[in-house]
């Protein structure tokens, strides 16, 4: 059983290490792609990035970056789409919620009519800037924290008042935070979207080109994705307009 | 004041006098009366009906009855009155309509005047309206005369109507149809409308007009009418369908077999269905001859009018324009006005809005359409004409109206250059109003993680959260155990028979030298026999060489274990008795056989 281990531990490493690149190697790769930006040249900025993003690894920066690259060459859609995929990651960062809105405003089309819901946007307001990893954790915190005082008081077989107080207090704010991460991981990641990518897209009122144009889409509009027919996906637009368009037109978020 | 002291009565006689004169037409108009007479309409057909109006206003409440004369044309009959109060800055005013039903007695132009109210001995006189009748068969079609007859020749009791004011419509010209229901009988209840298919049309509801009488073939019809607004979406042949109206009739019967006639007091009646015809209408396209490039399909008649919410601005800061489109036809289908490529302005889209409103059965109303113009630059800066175009059908032409241009004077604020402008930040967003440009790219790769790495999904962390969940079970287990135990002695000294063996054992063999031989056979012997007196829940000085391999030889004991046992008993009796004579060797080997033994006997079911 030792021998085989002996044989393969030195092969597995040296396939690691050819197969994915050193820490180092992927900084040099993203300080080029930098330099590049700051060359005005974003074309080969954005295939930097891409390269270093199609190893399988990502951060806030590289998305931001990215995003950054996609905006000067005036490509809005991708630009939204890779803001919004580095506000997921880094949802206290300044700098990238500024460009977000920033960007947002060059869309040609503006939606009108739209209602927040008041309880979801205070919601969202709560939860922004936190990741869900972050609310887990706590969420993990609390649960420790509750169930660990309810092990003492049955342990102990008696209930002194500070494990009453830890108790009462543990249960409240479990159910809050396990709520808001609940809120989160609803809204982050079970509820899926989409960002407009290309100049034209119409928006029809049913899965076929052969159907009416309900609306004219524009690059950098986020959708909801309510359901897949063949090409077609149904979405749902922020003034809550629906319609129909074709999957090669949007890249989800 | 030309008075003379002394003189009182030459004082007051003047004022008594100017206060007379001031408040004399001032009650005099307080009870003036004012009689105006109407019409609904000043036209009829000679088997038609139309309805006078005769209103009796003013301050006083016991308003007099209208004396209608003698009108040889016509037959008059009231169809009662209404009454209405007022109270406005204290002063009280009131009127009464009361309302006649006119029917021509034959065709002409008849002056309808004479109504007066007689009040405190003085006429007041109501204004002349003028009725003409036109010749019998003008206003009842000979189709309408044919739809009121059955196939046997008899007039029909009900039946629907229906018409459309224009058969060859343009697309999205409105069509305007009315359900027309004809009873000469009595019915119970509200009738049930059956409303028409009407596919291929945008349809809305004009409503409901109060029901009025028409004389067809001679016969009195209260006819229902309801009207509704079609605006075809395609061209060619479309067929609007057939309505269908249900009331509950008087119906025909014999003579009732109730003696006390409760049969037809509470009027039982008969279902009665009519339906109407299906019409067929013919759309037309709207013509390609002289239509303007950006001609969006609106149909109708309009107008336009634009404007800003103000006339001078800083450099960034947005004028909002309010663009209206007005007039008659299919408001909801208006589209925006399509707006200039300005170098001076950036355009934003706010919001639009629309009323809708009818006049005379046609559909109209306004779109109101929100602009927002970001000025780009400072100076006197003008937003041109917006044009819009329409197709009029009437005319059968394309029109295009357009609004005044707009000039906006634009501030340049403190330290302005003129490098890029700002956009506009619609409200909830968070651009300062300083920025120029995105922030910078930057030059930390930051944490690298695998792409939609999912932490909480992780098992890792699934497991982590089930220690204190483990934790809890353990704790209630233990927490169980613990009262179980307690209420139970002797299962409690059972299961502790083992632990208290061991550490009798542990003493034991810290004896297990020559010099302390009688206290360690004593230890033994405790272990042993308090070891089975525990399992049996009994006391263990009771217990004898022989009741012990009794109570062993009862259980399944493994082989040899009863006499090993009883072995290791007698020896510890013959050394409490006897220790001279034994050894070390003696003493380590019963040591081993006793620690042996223990632990053999925990596979012994006591219980």
């Amino acid at each position: 059983m030792a021998k085989p281990l002996v044989i393969w531990l030195p092969v597995m490493l040296l396939a690691a290490i050819l197969v994915v690149p050193p820490a180092s190697a992927q900084s040099e790769e993203f300080a080029m792609a930098n330099s590049f930006y700051e060359d005005k040249d974003f074309g080969s900025a954005i295939r930097l990035y891409h390269s270093i993003l199609d190893r399988g690894e990502e951060s806030a920066t590289l998305h931001f970056n990215l995003a950054n690259a996609y905006f000067k060459s005036g490509d809005l859609g991708h630009a939204v789409l890779y803001y919004t995929r580095a506000q997921r990651l880094a949802p206290a960062d300044e700098d990238i919620a500024f460009n977000l809105d920033f960007a947002k405003q060059f869309s040609r089309v503006q939606m009108e009519g739209v209602q927040l819901n008041p309880i979801r946007t205070f919601f969202e307001t709560l939860v922004r800037p936190y990741q869900l990893h972050q609310l887990g954790w706590i969420t993990s915190a609390l649960f420790f924290m509750l169930l660990g005082a309810l092990t003492i008081r049955i342990s102990l077989g008696r209930g002194a008042s500070w494990l009453r107080i830890v108790t009462a207090v543990g249960l409240v704010l479990l159910v809050a935070v396990g709520s808001l991460t609940t809120f989160k991981y609803r809204h982050d990641f079970l509820t899926p979207r989409a960002v407009i990518i290309s100049e034209e897209s119409p928006v029809y009122t049913g899965a076929s080109e052969q159907s009416e144009i309900e609306l004219n889409g524009a690059p950098g509009l986020v959708v909801e994705i309510l359901s897949e027919s063949g090409d077609y996906l149904n979405v749902l637009f922020e003034n809550k307009r629906r319609g129909w368009i074709k999957t090669d037109l949007v890249a989800r978020i | 004041m030309p008075v003379r002291i002394g003189n009182k009565k030459l004082f007051w006689l003047p004022t008594l006098l100017l206060v007379a004169m001031l408040v004399a037409p001032m009650a005099q108009a307080r009870d003036a009366i004012t009689v105006s007479v109407t019409l609904d309409r000043n036209s009829i057909g000679l088997d038609e009906q139309a309805l006078l109006q005769v209103e009796v206003s003013g301050s006083s409440q016991d308003l007099p009855k209208p004396h209608i004369p003698s009108l040889p044309a016509f037959e008059i009959y009231s169809q009662g009155r209404s009454s209405n109060i007022s109270i406005v800055n204290g002063v009280v005013s009131s009127s009464v309509t009361y309302r006649y039903l006119v029917i021509p007695r034959k065709p002409g132009e008849f002056p309808i005047d004479q109504i007066a109210v007689v009040h405190n001995n003085k006429r007041y006189k109501g204004n002349v309206v003028t009725l003409k009748v036109l010749s019998r068969g003008s206003s009842a079609p000979d189709d309408l005369n044919e739809r009121a007859v059955d196939t046997e020749g008899e007039s029909k009791d009900y039946f629907l109507e229906a018409v459309v004011d224009n058969k060859n419509p343009f697309v999205n010209e409105q069509v305007t149809l009315t359900l027309k229901f004809y009873i000469a009988v009595q019915y119970y209840g509200s009738p049930e409308l059956t409303e028409p298919a009407t596919t291929g049309f945008w349809n809305e509801v004009l409503g409901n007009k109060a029901p009025y009488y028409q004389r067809i073939n001679n016969r009195r019809y209260k006819v229902i009418e309801r009207k509704y607004a079609l605006f075809p979406t395609q061209t060619g042949e479309l067929t609007i369908g057939r309505a269908t109206i249900r009331a509950t009739v008087a119906g025909k019967r014999k003579r009732s077999r109730d003696p006390f006639g409760f049969d037809d007091f509470f009027g039982r009646g008969v279902e009665a269905r009519a339906s109407s015809r299906s019409l067929r209408v013919n759309v037309r396209p709207i013509p390609q001859e002289n239509r303007p490039s950006d001609f969006t399909g609106t149909i109708g008649r309009f107008n336009i009018s634009a404007k800003a919410d103000k006339q001078q601005v800083e450099l960034n800061q947005p004028v909002t324009l309010t663009i209206r489109i007005s007039g008659t036809g299919n408001i909801k289908s208006v589209a925006e006005p399509a707006l200039p490529e300005l170098d001076e302005f950036r355009i934003y889209r706010a919001s639009s809005s629309e009323e809708v409103s009818q006049q005379n059965d046609k559909l109209g109303g306004a779109k109101l359409f929100e602009e927002v113009f970001i000025p780009r630059l400072p100076g006197d800066l003008e937003i041109p004409g917006l044009s819009f175009n329409y197709f009029d059908p009437e005319q059968e032409r394309f029109r295009t109206v357009t609004t005044k241009p707009i000039r906006i004077m634009v501030t340049a604020p403190e330290g302005y250059s003129s490098d890029s402008p700002v956009p506009y930040s619609p409200p909830g967003m968070t651009i300062d109003s300083r920025a120029h440009d995105i922030r910078h790219i930057k030059a930390d790769l930051g944490k690298m993680q695998p792409v939609g790495r999912m932490p909480l999904l992780s098992v890792g962390f699934l497991l982590f959260n089930a220690v204190p969940i483990l934790a809890l079970v353990g704790s209630i287990m233990i927490r169980r155990r613990r009262e179980k135990l307690a209420a139970d002695t002797g299962l409690a000294r059972a299961r502790g028979a083992a632990k208290i063996a061991r550490k009798r054992m542990a003493q034991a063999r810290a004896l297990a030298r020559v010099e302390t031989r009688s206290e360690f056979y004593a230890e033994i012997y405790r272990a042993l026999t308090s070891y089975i007196a525990d399992k049996l829940n009994t006391s263990p000085h009771g217990l004898t060489t022989d009741s012990i391999r009794q109570i062993l030889n009862q259980r399944s004991t493994p082989e040899g274990l009863t006499d090993a046992v009883t072995g290791i008993i007698t020896a510890c009796d013959y050394a409490r008795f006897a220790p001279a004579s034994l050894l070390q060797s003696d003493i380590d080997q019963t040591l081993k056989d006793s620690e042996e033994v223990i632990i053999r006997m925990e596979e012994v079911k006591f219980g």
